[in-house]
Protein backbone atom coordinates (compact mmCIF):
# COMPACT_ATOMS: atom_id res chain seq x y z
CA UNK A 1 0.00 0.00 0.00
CA UNK A 2 1.21 3.61 -0.94
CA UNK A 3 2.45 5.59 2.15
CA UNK A 4 -0.17 8.58 1.04
CA UNK A 5 -2.98 6.22 1.26
CA UNK A 6 -2.19 4.76 4.64
CA UNK A 7 -1.84 7.93 5.69
CA UNK A 8 -5.15 8.52 4.80
CA UNK A 9 -6.30 5.60 6.52
CA UNK A 10 -4.92 6.06 9.52
CA UNK A 11 -6.12 9.50 10.32
CA UNK A 12 -9.99 8.55 8.53
CA UNK A 13 -9.01 5.41 11.62
CA UNK A 14 -8.53 8.36 14.66
CA UNK A 15 -11.40 10.56 13.14
CA UNK A 16 -14.06 7.34 13.46
CA UNK A 17 -12.44 6.27 17.13
CA UNK A 18 -12.81 9.73 18.41
CA UNK A 19 -16.84 9.66 17.48
CA UNK A 20 -16.73 5.71 18.57
CA UNK A 21 -14.69 5.56 22.07
CA UNK A 22 -16.68 8.37 23.79
CA UNK A 23 -20.38 7.55 22.34
CA UNK A 24 -19.83 3.91 23.37
CA UNK A 25 -18.96 4.87 27.16
CA UNK A 26 -15.30 3.57 26.59
CA UNK A 27 -14.09 6.86 27.30
CA UNK A 28 -15.60 9.19 29.55
CA UNK A 29 -17.16 12.28 27.47
CA UNK A 30 -15.62 14.49 30.35
CA UNK A 31 -12.21 12.85 29.42
CA UNK A 32 -13.04 12.78 25.31
CA UNK A 33 -16.07 14.38 24.03
CA UNK A 34 -16.84 12.64 20.59
CA UNK A 35 -16.24 14.61 17.78
CA UNK A 36 -19.71 15.55 17.03
CA UNK A 37 -20.29 16.95 20.38
CA UNK A 38 -16.91 19.05 19.64
CA UNK A 39 -18.32 20.21 16.30
CA UNK A 40 -22.09 21.14 17.91
CA UNK A 41 -20.08 22.82 20.64
CA UNK A 42 -18.36 24.74 17.98
CA UNK A 43 -20.95 25.24 15.72
CA UNK A 44 -23.14 26.93 18.20
CA UNK A 45 -21.08 29.15 19.69
CA UNK A 46 -19.15 30.16 16.28
CA UNK A 47 -19.35 33.63 16.56
CA UNK A 48 -17.46 33.39 20.21
CA UNK A 49 -15.05 31.40 18.46
CA UNK A 50 -14.70 33.58 15.15
CA UNK A 51 -14.18 36.38 17.56
CA UNK A 52 -11.18 34.60 19.87
CA UNK A 53 -9.70 33.21 16.22
CA UNK A 54 -9.74 36.46 14.74
CA UNK A 55 -7.83 38.12 18.17
CA UNK A 56 -5.14 34.79 18.07
CA UNK A 57 -4.70 35.51 14.08
CA UNK A 58 -3.77 39.16 14.30
CA UNK A 59 -1.58 38.44 17.35
CA UNK A 60 0.10 35.65 15.31
CA UNK A 61 0.51 37.63 12.30
CA UNK A 62 2.27 40.40 13.77
CA UNK A 63 4.28 38.01 16.10
CA UNK A 64 5.29 36.39 12.98
CA UNK A 65 6.53 39.61 10.82
CA UNK A 66 8.52 40.13 14.50
CA UNK A 67 10.15 36.79 14.71
CA UNK A 68 10.10 36.22 11.32
CA UNK A 69 11.61 39.49 9.59
CA UNK A 70 13.90 39.79 12.29
CA UNK A 71 15.27 36.26 12.41
CA UNK A 72 16.16 36.68 8.55
CA UNK A 73 17.79 39.90 8.67
CA UNK A 74 19.84 39.01 12.15
CA UNK A 75 20.43 35.59 11.16
CA UNK A 76 21.94 37.11 7.79
CA UNK A 77 23.99 39.82 9.94
CA UNK A 78 25.35 37.01 12.30
CA UNK A 79 26.05 34.19 9.83
CA UNK A 80 27.91 36.70 7.25
CA UNK A 81 29.71 38.28 9.86
CA UNK A 82 32.37 36.48 11.70
CA UNK A 83 32.79 38.62 14.34
CA UNK A 84 29.00 39.15 15.64
CA UNK A 85 29.14 35.26 15.15
CA UNK A 86 31.36 34.33 17.59
CA UNK A 87 29.78 36.91 20.28
CA UNK A 88 26.22 36.27 19.99
CA UNK A 89 25.90 32.56 18.13
CA UNK A 90 26.80 31.15 21.98
CA UNK A 91 24.22 32.67 23.90
CA UNK A 92 21.44 32.50 21.42
CA UNK A 93 22.17 29.36 21.07
CA UNK A 94 21.93 28.42 24.99
CA UNK A 95 19.26 30.75 25.07
CA UNK A 96 17.02 28.53 22.49
CA UNK A 97 17.48 25.69 25.01
CA UNK A 98 15.66 27.72 28.22
CA UNK A 99 11.75 27.38 28.22
CA UNK A 100 11.25 30.91 27.45
CA UNK A 101 7.38 30.64 28.75
CA UNK A 102 9.21 30.80 32.46
CA UNK A 103 9.60 34.67 30.96
CA UNK A 104 6.01 34.96 30.30
CA UNK A 105 4.79 36.50 34.02
CA UNK A 106 7.35 39.03 33.39
CA UNK A 107 6.09 40.15 29.94
CA UNK A 108 2.71 40.74 31.26
CA UNK A 109 4.39 43.25 33.80
CA UNK A 110 6.01 44.66 31.23
CA UNK A 111 3.22 44.95 28.50
CA UNK A 112 -0.10 44.29 30.12
CA UNK A 113 -2.29 41.11 29.70
CA UNK A 114 -3.70 42.32 26.04
CA UNK A 115 -1.79 41.19 22.90
CA UNK A 116 1.25 42.96 23.35
CA UNK A 117 2.57 40.69 25.14
CA UNK A 118 1.79 37.84 23.68
CA UNK A 119 2.65 39.59 20.29
CA UNK A 120 5.94 40.21 22.36
CA UNK A 121 6.56 36.42 23.73
CA UNK A 122 5.73 34.52 21.18
CA UNK A 123 7.84 36.89 18.58
CA UNK A 124 11.12 35.71 21.00
CA UNK A 125 9.93 32.69 20.79
CA UNK A 126 9.71 32.25 17.36
CA UNK A 127 12.77 34.35 16.84
CA UNK A 128 15.76 32.30 18.07
CA UNK A 129 15.17 29.02 15.70
CA UNK A 130 14.54 31.26 12.49
CA UNK A 131 17.38 33.55 13.48
CA UNK A 132 19.65 30.02 13.71
CA UNK A 133 18.21 28.59 10.56
CA UNK A 134 19.21 31.86 8.71
CA UNK A 135 22.78 31.93 10.12
CA UNK A 136 23.56 28.18 9.82
CA UNK A 137 21.94 28.46 6.15
CA UNK A 138 24.11 31.58 5.44
CA UNK A 139 27.40 29.88 7.15
CA UNK A 140 27.22 26.82 4.70
CA UNK A 141 27.22 28.24 1.48
CA UNK A 142 29.14 26.51 -0.84
CA UNK A 143 32.50 29.82 -0.91
CA UNK A 144 33.28 28.18 -4.68
CA UNK A 145 30.09 29.87 -5.67
CA UNK A 146 30.88 33.33 -4.05
CA UNK A 147 34.27 32.79 -5.56
CA UNK A 148 32.80 32.07 -9.24
CA UNK A 149 30.87 34.76 -8.85
CA UNK A 150 33.58 37.07 -8.06
CA UNK A 151 35.66 35.84 -11.02
CA UNK A 152 32.88 37.28 -13.05
CA UNK A 153 33.17 40.84 -11.17
CA UNK A 154 30.17 40.43 -9.27
CA UNK A 155 30.14 43.21 -6.48
CA UNK A 156 29.68 42.51 -3.18
CA UNK A 157 25.63 43.99 -3.18
CA UNK A 158 25.60 41.63 -6.19
CA UNK A 159 27.03 38.11 -4.72
CA UNK A 160 24.40 39.28 -1.50
CA UNK A 161 21.44 39.35 -3.69
CA UNK A 162 22.12 36.80 -6.50
CA UNK A 163 23.96 34.03 -4.84
CA UNK A 164 23.76 34.22 -0.73
CA UNK A 165 20.19 35.01 -0.91
CA UNK A 166 19.17 32.50 -3.37
CA UNK A 167 21.54 29.79 -1.67
CA UNK A 168 20.24 30.78 1.94
CA UNK A 169 16.26 29.97 0.67
CA UNK A 170 16.17 26.48 1.82
CA UNK A 171 17.80 26.95 5.35
CA UNK A 172 15.98 29.71 5.86
CA UNK A 173 11.82 27.78 4.95
CA UNK A 174 13.13 25.08 7.11
CA UNK A 175 14.23 27.69 10.22
CA UNK A 176 10.81 29.54 9.23
CA UNK A 177 8.49 26.08 9.42
CA UNK A 178 9.60 25.42 13.05
CA UNK A 179 9.92 29.08 14.09
CA UNK A 180 6.27 29.50 12.53
CA UNK A 181 5.24 26.86 14.48
CA UNK A 182 6.52 28.28 17.18
CA UNK A 183 4.74 31.69 17.01
CA UNK A 184 1.90 29.37 16.76
CA UNK A 185 2.32 27.94 20.43
CA UNK A 186 3.66 31.05 21.96
CA UNK A 187 0.09 33.00 21.09
CA UNK A 188 -1.90 29.88 21.99
CA UNK A 189 0.36 29.22 25.56
CA UNK A 190 0.47 32.65 26.63
CA UNK A 191 -3.38 33.00 25.92
CA UNK A 192 -4.03 29.75 27.94
CA UNK A 193 -1.66 31.58 30.91
CA UNK A 194 -3.14 34.73 31.49
CA UNK A 195 -5.56 37.16 29.21
CA UNK A 196 -8.85 37.96 28.34
CA UNK A 197 -9.31 37.11 24.56
CA UNK A 198 -8.15 34.56 22.01
CA UNK A 199 -8.61 31.22 21.53
CA UNK A 200 -6.18 29.69 24.41
CA UNK A 201 -8.05 31.87 26.59
CA UNK A 202 -11.78 30.10 25.44
CA UNK A 203 -9.79 26.90 25.60
CA UNK A 204 -8.65 27.47 29.54
CA UNK A 205 -12.32 29.39 30.53
CA UNK A 206 -13.99 26.02 29.23
CA UNK A 207 -11.41 24.09 31.06
CA UNK A 208 -12.44 25.52 34.30
CA UNK A 209 -15.95 24.87 33.65
CA UNK A 210 -15.61 21.30 32.60
CA UNK A 211 -17.02 22.02 29.55
CA UNK A 212 -15.02 19.89 27.02
CA UNK A 213 -16.76 19.71 24.09
CA UNK A 214 -16.08 23.70 23.98
CA UNK A 215 -12.60 22.95 24.80
CA UNK A 216 -11.81 20.94 22.31
CA UNK A 217 -13.17 22.83 19.73
CA UNK A 218 -11.07 25.06 20.52
CA UNK A 219 -8.09 22.46 20.23
CA UNK A 220 -9.32 21.61 16.80
CA UNK A 221 -9.35 25.38 16.02
CA UNK A 222 -5.45 25.51 17.31
CA UNK A 223 -5.02 22.32 15.15
CA UNK A 224 -6.46 23.36 12.19
CA UNK A 225 -4.45 27.08 12.25
CA UNK A 226 -1.00 24.92 12.61
CA UNK A 227 -1.50 22.67 9.95
CA UNK A 228 -2.75 24.91 7.36
CA UNK A 229 0.72 26.90 8.51
CA UNK A 230 2.69 23.92 7.76
CA UNK A 231 1.03 23.58 4.23
CA UNK A 232 1.95 27.46 3.33
CA UNK A 233 5.40 26.74 4.14
CA UNK A 234 4.96 23.22 2.16
CA UNK A 235 3.84 24.89 -0.99
CA UNK A 236 6.88 27.39 -0.54
CA UNK A 237 9.21 24.30 0.02
CA UNK A 238 8.03 22.94 -2.90
CA UNK A 239 8.21 26.40 -5.73
CA UNK A 240 11.98 26.07 -4.05
CA UNK A 241 12.75 22.47 -4.56
CA UNK A 242 15.08 23.34 -7.23
CA UNK A 243 16.81 25.36 -4.69
CA UNK A 244 17.12 22.16 -2.66
CA UNK A 245 18.34 20.01 -5.30
CA UNK A 246 21.67 19.92 -6.63
CA UNK A 247 24.23 21.42 -3.80
CA UNK A 248 21.70 20.15 -1.25
CA UNK A 249 21.02 17.03 -1.45
CA UNK A 250 20.41 15.91 2.15
CA UNK A 251 18.08 19.20 2.27
CA UNK A 252 15.68 17.81 0.26
CA UNK A 253 15.00 14.70 2.14
CA UNK A 254 14.06 17.19 5.15
CA UNK A 255 11.72 18.64 2.83
CA UNK A 256 9.77 15.27 1.67
CA UNK A 257 6.54 14.88 3.32
CA UNK A 258 7.14 11.81 4.44
CA UNK A 259 9.47 12.93 7.23
CA UNK A 260 7.43 16.09 8.26
CA UNK A 261 5.82 15.97 11.62
CA UNK A 262 2.03 15.74 11.60
CA UNK A 263 2.55 19.20 13.57
CA UNK B 1 59.05 34.90 -29.57
CA UNK B 2 56.02 34.26 -31.74
CA UNK B 3 56.57 35.49 -35.18
CA UNK B 4 54.73 39.02 -36.02
CA UNK B 5 53.32 40.68 -38.69
CA UNK B 6 55.57 43.04 -39.82
CA UNK B 7 53.45 45.73 -39.95
CA UNK B 8 52.78 45.52 -36.25
CA UNK B 9 54.98 47.28 -33.90
CA UNK B 10 53.41 46.23 -30.93
CA UNK B 11 54.83 43.76 -28.26
CA UNK B 12 53.18 40.61 -28.43
CA UNK B 13 52.95 40.23 -24.54
CA UNK B 14 50.50 43.71 -24.75
CA UNK B 15 48.08 41.52 -27.41
CA UNK B 16 44.70 40.40 -26.72
CA UNK B 17 45.27 36.96 -24.64
CA UNK B 18 49.13 37.45 -23.78
CA UNK B 19 50.04 36.58 -20.11
CA UNK B 20 53.07 38.03 -18.48
CA UNK B 21 53.92 36.65 -14.87
CA UNK B 22 56.95 38.97 -13.34
CA UNK B 23 58.99 37.82 -10.25
CA UNK B 24 55.69 37.06 -8.55
CA UNK B 25 56.17 35.85 -4.65
CA UNK B 26 53.68 35.37 -2.12
CA UNK B 27 54.36 34.44 1.40
CA UNK B 28 51.60 32.65 3.51
CA UNK B 29 52.04 33.31 7.40
CA UNK B 30 50.81 30.50 9.56
CA UNK B 31 51.15 30.39 13.42
CA UNK B 32 54.30 28.73 13.38
CA UNK B 33 56.10 29.53 10.12
CA UNK B 34 55.90 31.49 7.38
CA UNK B 35 55.02 29.08 3.88
CA UNK B 36 56.42 30.43 0.77
CA UNK B 37 53.62 29.58 -1.86
CA UNK B 38 55.51 31.19 -4.65
CA UNK B 39 59.12 32.06 -5.12
CA UNK B 40 59.85 34.76 -7.88
CA UNK B 41 57.82 32.70 -10.92
CA UNK B 42 57.67 34.69 -13.62
CA UNK B 43 56.53 33.62 -16.95
CA UNK B 44 55.48 34.40 -20.29
CA UNK B 45 52.52 33.33 -22.11
CA UNK B 46 51.96 34.19 -25.72
CA UNK B 47 48.15 34.52 -27.52
CA UNK B 48 46.30 31.72 -28.27
CA UNK B 49 48.82 29.31 -26.28
CA UNK B 50 47.41 26.16 -24.66
CA UNK B 51 49.83 26.21 -21.74
CA UNK B 52 49.53 22.86 -18.48
CA UNK B 53 50.60 24.25 -15.24
CA UNK B 54 51.59 20.83 -12.93
CA UNK B 55 52.96 20.35 -9.95
CA UNK B 56 53.02 18.09 -6.60
CA UNK B 57 50.32 19.60 -4.34
CA UNK B 58 51.24 23.39 -2.37
CA UNK B 59 53.71 24.37 -5.29
CA UNK B 60 51.46 27.25 -5.87
CA UNK B 61 50.08 26.65 -8.88
CA UNK B 62 46.46 26.95 -8.20
CA UNK B 63 47.41 30.33 -6.31
CA UNK B 64 49.29 31.51 -9.53
CA UNK B 65 45.90 30.85 -11.77
CA UNK B 66 44.16 32.59 -9.48
CA UNK B 67 46.45 35.42 -9.38
CA UNK B 68 46.36 35.44 -13.20
CA UNK B 69 41.95 35.42 -12.75
CA UNK B 70 42.26 38.66 -10.26
CA UNK B 71 41.33 36.59 -7.62
CA UNK B 72 44.19 37.13 -5.24
CA UNK B 73 46.81 39.48 -5.18
CA UNK B 74 50.10 38.89 -5.46
CA UNK B 75 52.75 39.60 -2.91
CA UNK B 76 54.73 41.10 -5.04
CA UNK B 77 55.59 41.40 -8.65
CA UNK B 78 53.20 41.90 -11.57
CA UNK B 79 50.66 39.99 -13.63
CA UNK B 80 49.77 41.81 -17.12
CA UNK B 81 47.03 40.31 -19.34
CA UNK B 82 47.14 41.77 -22.57
CA UNK B 83 49.26 43.93 -21.20
CA UNK B 84 48.06 45.84 -18.58
CA UNK B 85 48.14 44.65 -15.07
CA UNK B 86 45.32 42.65 -13.45
CA UNK B 87 44.36 44.04 -10.24
CA UNK B 88 40.80 42.37 -10.03
CA UNK B 89 38.49 40.12 -11.51
CA UNK B 90 37.96 41.41 -14.99
CA UNK B 91 35.36 39.11 -16.97
CA UNK B 92 36.37 40.94 -20.17
CA UNK B 93 40.11 39.81 -20.48
CA UNK B 94 39.71 36.30 -18.49
CA UNK B 95 36.97 33.57 -18.05
CA UNK B 96 37.41 31.58 -15.40
CA UNK B 97 36.83 27.24 -14.90
CA UNK B 98 36.45 25.80 -11.23
CA UNK B 99 37.08 22.51 -10.29
CA UNK B 100 33.64 21.76 -8.91
CA UNK B 101 31.53 23.02 -11.96
CA UNK B 102 30.09 26.25 -9.71
CA UNK B 103 27.21 26.52 -11.40
CA UNK B 104 24.38 28.22 -9.31
CA UNK B 105 22.18 25.14 -8.32
CA UNK B 106 18.60 27.33 -8.58
CA UNK B 107 19.39 28.50 -12.18
CA UNK B 108 18.85 26.76 -15.14
CA UNK B 109 21.86 26.04 -17.65
CA UNK B 110 21.10 29.08 -20.12
CA UNK B 111 20.48 31.40 -17.24
CA UNK B 112 23.78 30.22 -15.70
CA UNK B 113 25.62 31.15 -18.22
CA UNK B 114 23.96 34.74 -18.84
CA UNK B 115 25.02 35.26 -15.22
CA UNK B 116 28.43 37.20 -15.77
CA UNK B 117 26.28 39.13 -18.45
CA UNK B 118 23.17 39.92 -15.78
CA UNK B 119 25.51 41.49 -13.49
CA UNK B 120 26.96 43.55 -16.54
CA UNK B 121 23.00 44.57 -17.02
CA UNK B 122 22.97 43.18 -20.56
CA UNK B 123 19.79 43.16 -22.12
CA UNK B 124 18.23 40.13 -21.50
CA UNK B 125 17.33 39.24 -25.61
CA UNK B 126 21.36 39.92 -25.91
CA UNK B 127 22.13 37.60 -22.69
CA UNK B 128 19.88 34.73 -24.37
CA UNK B 129 21.05 34.75 -27.89
CA UNK B 130 24.85 35.01 -26.26
CA UNK B 131 23.93 31.83 -23.84
CA UNK B 132 22.63 30.51 -26.75
CA UNK B 133 25.84 30.67 -28.82
CA UNK B 134 27.85 29.39 -26.01
CA UNK B 135 26.27 26.67 -24.89
CA UNK B 136 26.54 25.20 -28.80
CA UNK B 137 29.92 26.03 -29.12
CA UNK B 138 30.33 23.38 -25.91
CA UNK B 139 28.18 20.74 -27.54
CA UNK B 140 24.89 21.31 -25.50
CA UNK B 141 22.46 23.05 -27.48
CA UNK B 142 18.83 22.22 -26.13
CA UNK B 143 19.76 21.54 -22.82
CA UNK B 144 19.93 25.12 -21.91
CA UNK B 145 16.50 24.82 -20.12
CA UNK B 146 17.61 22.01 -17.33
CA UNK B 147 18.95 23.30 -13.75
CA UNK B 148 22.36 21.79 -13.10
CA UNK B 149 21.21 18.77 -10.91
CA UNK B 150 19.72 17.32 -14.48
CA UNK B 151 22.78 16.96 -15.95
CA UNK B 152 25.99 14.53 -15.68
CA UNK B 153 29.13 16.03 -14.13
CA UNK B 154 30.46 16.16 -17.33
CA UNK B 155 28.07 18.51 -19.13
CA UNK B 156 27.98 20.57 -16.07
CA UNK B 157 31.58 21.30 -16.54
CA UNK B 158 30.53 22.03 -20.11
CA UNK B 159 27.98 24.69 -18.78
CA UNK B 160 30.90 25.90 -16.73
CA UNK B 161 33.32 26.78 -19.60
CA UNK B 162 30.21 28.28 -21.92
CA UNK B 163 30.05 30.50 -18.82
CA UNK B 164 33.56 31.37 -18.78
CA UNK B 165 33.46 31.98 -22.71
CA UNK B 166 30.24 34.01 -22.96
CA UNK B 167 31.85 37.38 -22.51
CA UNK B 168 34.41 36.11 -24.83
CA UNK B 169 37.26 36.87 -23.49
CA UNK B 170 40.76 36.23 -24.92
CA UNK B 171 42.20 34.34 -21.74
CA UNK B 172 40.39 31.24 -20.25
CA UNK B 173 42.17 30.02 -16.92
CA UNK B 174 40.69 26.58 -16.08
CA UNK B 175 41.86 24.93 -12.45
CA UNK B 176 41.96 21.47 -12.21
CA UNK B 177 38.15 21.56 -14.48
CA UNK B 178 38.26 17.84 -14.88
CA UNK B 179 39.59 16.69 -11.53
CA UNK B 180 36.33 15.46 -10.41
CA UNK B 181 35.13 13.47 -13.50
CA UNK B 182 35.45 9.55 -14.34
CA UNK B 183 38.35 9.10 -16.75
CA UNK B 184 36.19 8.26 -19.63
CA UNK B 185 34.64 11.70 -19.40
CA UNK B 186 37.51 13.30 -18.43
CA UNK B 187 39.29 12.09 -21.79
CA UNK B 188 36.05 13.35 -23.62
CA UNK B 189 35.97 16.23 -21.99
CA UNK B 190 39.87 16.68 -22.98
CA UNK B 191 39.08 16.40 -26.83
CA UNK B 192 36.36 18.81 -26.33
CA UNK B 193 37.97 21.30 -24.55
CA UNK B 194 41.02 20.95 -27.82
CA UNK B 195 37.97 21.33 -30.06
CA UNK B 196 36.51 24.60 -28.20
CA UNK B 197 40.13 25.77 -27.92
CA UNK B 198 41.07 25.63 -31.38
CA UNK B 199 37.82 26.78 -32.82
CA UNK B 200 38.07 30.10 -30.40
CA UNK B 201 41.87 30.33 -30.75
CA UNK B 202 41.92 31.28 -27.17
CA UNK B 203 44.62 31.68 -24.52
CA UNK B 204 44.43 28.50 -22.21
CA UNK B 205 45.98 28.73 -18.74
CA UNK B 206 44.92 24.58 -17.25
CA UNK B 207 45.96 23.33 -13.90
CA UNK B 208 45.90 19.80 -13.33
CA UNK B 209 47.33 17.05 -10.87
CA UNK B 210 47.34 14.41 -14.04
CA UNK B 211 50.42 14.06 -16.15
CA UNK B 212 48.37 12.38 -18.82
CA UNK B 213 46.37 15.06 -19.32
CA UNK B 214 49.13 17.80 -18.54
CA UNK B 215 50.79 16.51 -22.12
CA UNK B 216 47.67 15.29 -24.46
CA UNK B 217 46.24 18.64 -23.78
CA UNK B 218 49.44 21.42 -23.81
CA UNK B 219 51.46 23.48 -26.44
CA UNK B 220 54.21 23.85 -23.26
CA UNK B 221 53.86 22.11 -20.12
CA UNK B 222 54.95 24.00 -16.83
CA UNK B 223 56.34 22.11 -13.83
CA UNK B 224 56.33 23.39 -10.64
CA UNK B 225 57.97 22.49 -7.52
CA UNK B 226 56.83 22.65 -4.01
CA UNK B 227 58.52 24.79 -0.80
CA UNK B 228 58.68 27.24 -2.23
CA UNK B 229 56.90 26.81 -5.36
CA UNK B 230 59.03 27.72 -8.06
CA UNK B 231 58.67 26.82 -12.05
CA UNK B 232 61.50 23.92 -12.28
CA UNK B 233 60.48 23.25 -16.48
CA UNK B 234 58.98 24.42 -19.03
CA UNK B 235 58.17 21.68 -21.68
CA UNK B 236 57.43 22.32 -25.40
CA UNK B 237 54.72 19.55 -26.74
CA UNK B 238 55.85 18.95 -30.00
CA UNK B 239 53.32 16.46 -30.83
CA UNK B 240 50.83 17.18 -33.78
CA UNK B 241 47.49 18.50 -33.57
CA UNK B 242 44.78 17.44 -33.74
CA UNK B 243 45.90 14.81 -30.74
CA UNK B 244 44.65 11.36 -31.05
CA UNK B 245 44.58 8.82 -28.71
CA UNK B 246 46.96 6.63 -30.15
CA UNK B 247 50.05 8.76 -29.18
CA UNK B 248 49.50 7.87 -25.52
CA UNK B 249 51.33 5.16 -26.16
CA UNK B 250 54.20 6.43 -28.29
CA UNK B 251 57.93 7.47 -27.14
CA UNK B 252 57.41 11.02 -27.04
CA UNK B 253 54.29 10.95 -24.99
CA UNK B 254 56.43 8.74 -22.65
CA UNK B 255 59.41 10.74 -23.14
CA UNK B 256 57.69 13.77 -21.86
CA UNK B 257 55.90 12.31 -19.34
CA UNK B 258 58.91 10.55 -17.78
CA UNK B 259 60.61 13.91 -17.53
CA UNK B 260 57.68 15.78 -15.81
CA UNK B 261 57.21 12.52 -13.52
CA UNK B 262 61.29 13.01 -12.37
CA UNK B 263 60.65 17.09 -11.81
CA UNK B 264 57.58 15.86 -9.56
CA UNK B 265 59.30 12.99 -7.63
CA UNK B 266 62.62 15.03 -6.73
CA UNK B 267 60.43 17.44 -5.16
CA UNK B 268 57.25 16.03 -3.66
Amino acid sequence: MKAQTLRTLIIIALIVLWELLPRSGLVPELFLPSLSSTLIAGWTDAGEYGHALITTLYEVAIAMLFACGGGILLGAIVGSLPRPRILIMPIVSSLYAVPLVILYPVFTVWFGIGAESKIAFAAIYGFLPTMLATAAGIQTIDPQLLLAARSMGATMSQRLMRVVLPAAIPTVLSGLRVGGALVIVGVVVSEMLISSAGIGYLISRYRTVLDSPHVFAGVLLVLALAILFNAAIRLLERKAAIWQTGTRGAARDVASPALQPAT
Amino acid sequence: MQPLANVTPLNPLARAGAIEVRNVSQVFKTANQDVVALSDVSLDIRPGRFVVLVGPSGCGKSTLLMMMAGLQRPGSGTIRINGAPIEKPDPNRVGVVFQEASLFPWLTAEDNVEFPLALRGVAKTERRAKAEEALKLVGLEGFGKRHPHELSGGMKQRVSIARGLVQDPPVLLMDEPFAALDEQTRMTMGDELLRIWAATGKTVVFVTHSLTEAVYLADEVVVMSARPGRIVDTLQVQLPRPRTYDMLSGDTFGALRDRIWRHIRKSA
